[in-house]
């Protein structure tokens, strides 16, 4: 049967997809090969100069530096952490809806207001500062975030804490998966704790845990809102990531064509991991259906 | 085995004490009376309560418009997403057309392509529409998510297909079988989407950021990044903005978690 209304119900993505996100991602693609001052609104055709000039950009670098710093320190930890809290969290326990739903409250917090508090718990005169000279250890001396050394440290250490949560959820969905014979079968083999642990439960998650580890790495690259708010890249760029430089040169300096050239390579390397993802997973699966 | 489960509820006790501390904190010295004290006291339980920052934040000039502004945003983008959703995420689910597997592929694609990555390019498009620092800017460009696309086809193809064949026998239009048939069934879909992208939308800040600039287009999380570089920080007054800005959205996974965990996993956990 034909039904003339498909193109109106379609029209809504359509119009959206066009406008919103092909046309940006092609055009960003163009600009990357220009010069553009939004300014002047002065645009020059250069090749491939922006991308040159990017390779020999220190900044560039170091945003790199950084973000991968960001992505290889924190998820481990929080893949870490979030598996234990969900084969925890799964266990015959009292309370387990309030530590579950306790656990995600950090994840679906606004992330400039998680970034507002964790600036005031890092000040000088703040509770974690408070806490260390409680107990002994050193301080550094401005304060968490005014420091080169500890502010990259800092703000990872909130985002580990901030996402935590949310992975668990997803741990939490693939143990209740996990048929319960194999721990009753395991049970009348006299099976321990640990041993149902590592042979039953653990070879069950590796399918999601691969899946925690590429999303949080596609949006760990992202990293942005956190910097804004608490350090604006510094003290001395040690915390500059690829975001926070495309925002900078495209609305600070206005450089709208190098900017583009800078996002444009940080979204090569996320494809990759996009990639892998689709070839990996169920959403991919969905495309053949 | 005992012994265990009580080891184990001990380490999730402390666990929760660690998440939970920081929210404790802002609404701590949100209520608190230490506005103006140059160092911050360190007591968990403050000496003394009141209501006078929130007071002030309520006859603060533009705080009010920065509410209503989130409210409205987050309010319209919900209510875009879940009819336009529905008619797409429909047409994908019942329909055969032209080049349906490329269009499908351009849902996955945009669920995968980092939204970072076009700031510069969206930012000089709304500059053309004339739309930068208006509302449309805000509300227009995230109307239709494709994560919600790609929920509500999966919803509607795990329905039956008898009640619309039937309304159409008794010769229903496209548009009263849709509105009238489909939707309420896919109740619990709608739900769950919008009250995802509810708090997404809520909570965004990046894009809001990008695209206006006057200080009415604000919303509370452009409002709060932007406020703290001004002075020096004045946190009570500062945490009981960003209690405003995060409370609702608590209270709402408190009374929703079911939804919102759902919608959080959904691109996930498809099958």
């Amino acid at each position: 049967m034909k039904h003339k209304t498909t193109i109106l119900f379609l029209l809504p993505w359509i119009l959206i997809l066009l406008v919103f996100w092909l046309f940006p991602i092609l055009y960003s693609l163009v600009l990357s090969f220009t010069k553009y001052s939004i300014l002047s609104g002065e645009i020059k055709w250069i090749g491939i100069s922006n991308y040159l000039e990017l390779f020999k950009d220190p900044d560039f670098w170091t945003a790199l530096k950084n973000t991968s710093f960001f992505v290889v320190g924190t998820i481990p930890f929080t893949t870490f952490f979030a598996l234990i809290l969900a084969v925890l969290v799964n266990q015959k326990i009292p309370l387990k809806g309030l530590f579950r739903a306790g656990f995600f409250i950090p994840s679906i917090t606004s992330m400039v207001v998680v970034a507002l508090i964790f600036t005031n718990l890092y000040a000088k005169d703040g509770y974690i500062n408070f806490l260390f000279q409680l107990v002994g250890l050193p301080t550094p001396e401005k304060g968490w975030l005014l420091s080169e050394k500890t502010a990259l440290l800092s703000i990872m250490a909130m985002d580990i804490w901030m996402s935590t949560g949310f992975y668990m959820l997803l741990f939490l969905a693939a143990l209740q998966a996990i048929p319960e014979e194999l721990y009753k079968v395991s049970d009348v083999f006299g099976a321990s704790f640990w041993q149902k642990l590592w042979h039953v439960t653990l070879p069950h998650l590796r399918p999601m845990t691969l899946f925690v580890v590429l999303i949080n790495t596609i949006k760990s690259f992202q990293i942005f809102v956190e910097i804004f708010v608490m350090t604006k890249g510094g003290p001395l760029n040690s915390t500059l990531t690829m975001v926070y430089l495309v925002y900078e040169q495209g609305f600070h300096k206005f450089r709208m064509g190098y900017a583009s050239a800078c996002a444009y390579v940080l979204f090569f390397i996320i494809l990759i991991f996009s990639l892998i993802q689709l070839k990996l997973f169920r959403v991919g699966k969905a495309i053949g259906e | 085995m005992r012994f265990q489960r009580i080891i184990i509820f001990i380490v999730l006790l402390i666990v929760l004490a660690g998440m939970l501390f920081p929210v404790y904190w802002m609404v701590k010295t949100s209520f608190s009376t230490e506005a103006g004290l140059v160092i911050q006291p360190k007591d968990l339980i403050p000496s003394g309560l009141t209501i006078k920052n929130y007071l002030d934040l309520w006859q603060w000039g533009p705080f009010p418009r920065y509410f209503l502004n989130s409210l409205l945003v987050a309010g319209l983008v919900t209510l875009g997403n879940m009819i336009f959703c529905l008619m797409v995420g429909y047409a994908f689910a019942r329909r055969e057309f032209l080049l349906k597997n490329l269009l499908f592929l351009s849902v996955i694609f945009v669920i995968m392509i980092p939204a970072h990555i076009i700031i510069v390019p969206l930012f000089l498009i709304i500059k053309w529409l004339g739309w930068y620092d208006t509302y449309p800017a805000l509300i227009v460009p995230w109307m239709v998510t494709p994560l919600g696309v790609f929920l509500m086809r999966q919803y509607i193809q795990s329905l039956p297909r008898d009640l619309e064949d039937a309304a159409r026998i008794d010769g229903a239009g496209d548009f009263k079988i849709l509105f009238s048939i489909v939707m309420p069934l896919c109740r619990p879909a709608l739900a769950v989407l919008g009250i995802q992208v509810f708090l997404t939308t809520w909570n965004s800040f990046l894009f809001p950021f990008i695209l206006t600039s006057s200080q009415k287009m604000r919303t509370l999380p452009v409002a709060l990044a932007l406020y703290q570089g001004y002075q020096t920080i004045d946190w009570p007054h500062l945490l009981a903005a960003s209690t405003v800005a995060a409370l609702p959205v608590i209270v709402m996974f408190l009374f929703f978690q079911r939804q919102i965990i759902a919608g959080l996993t959904a691109g996930a956990l498809k099958k």
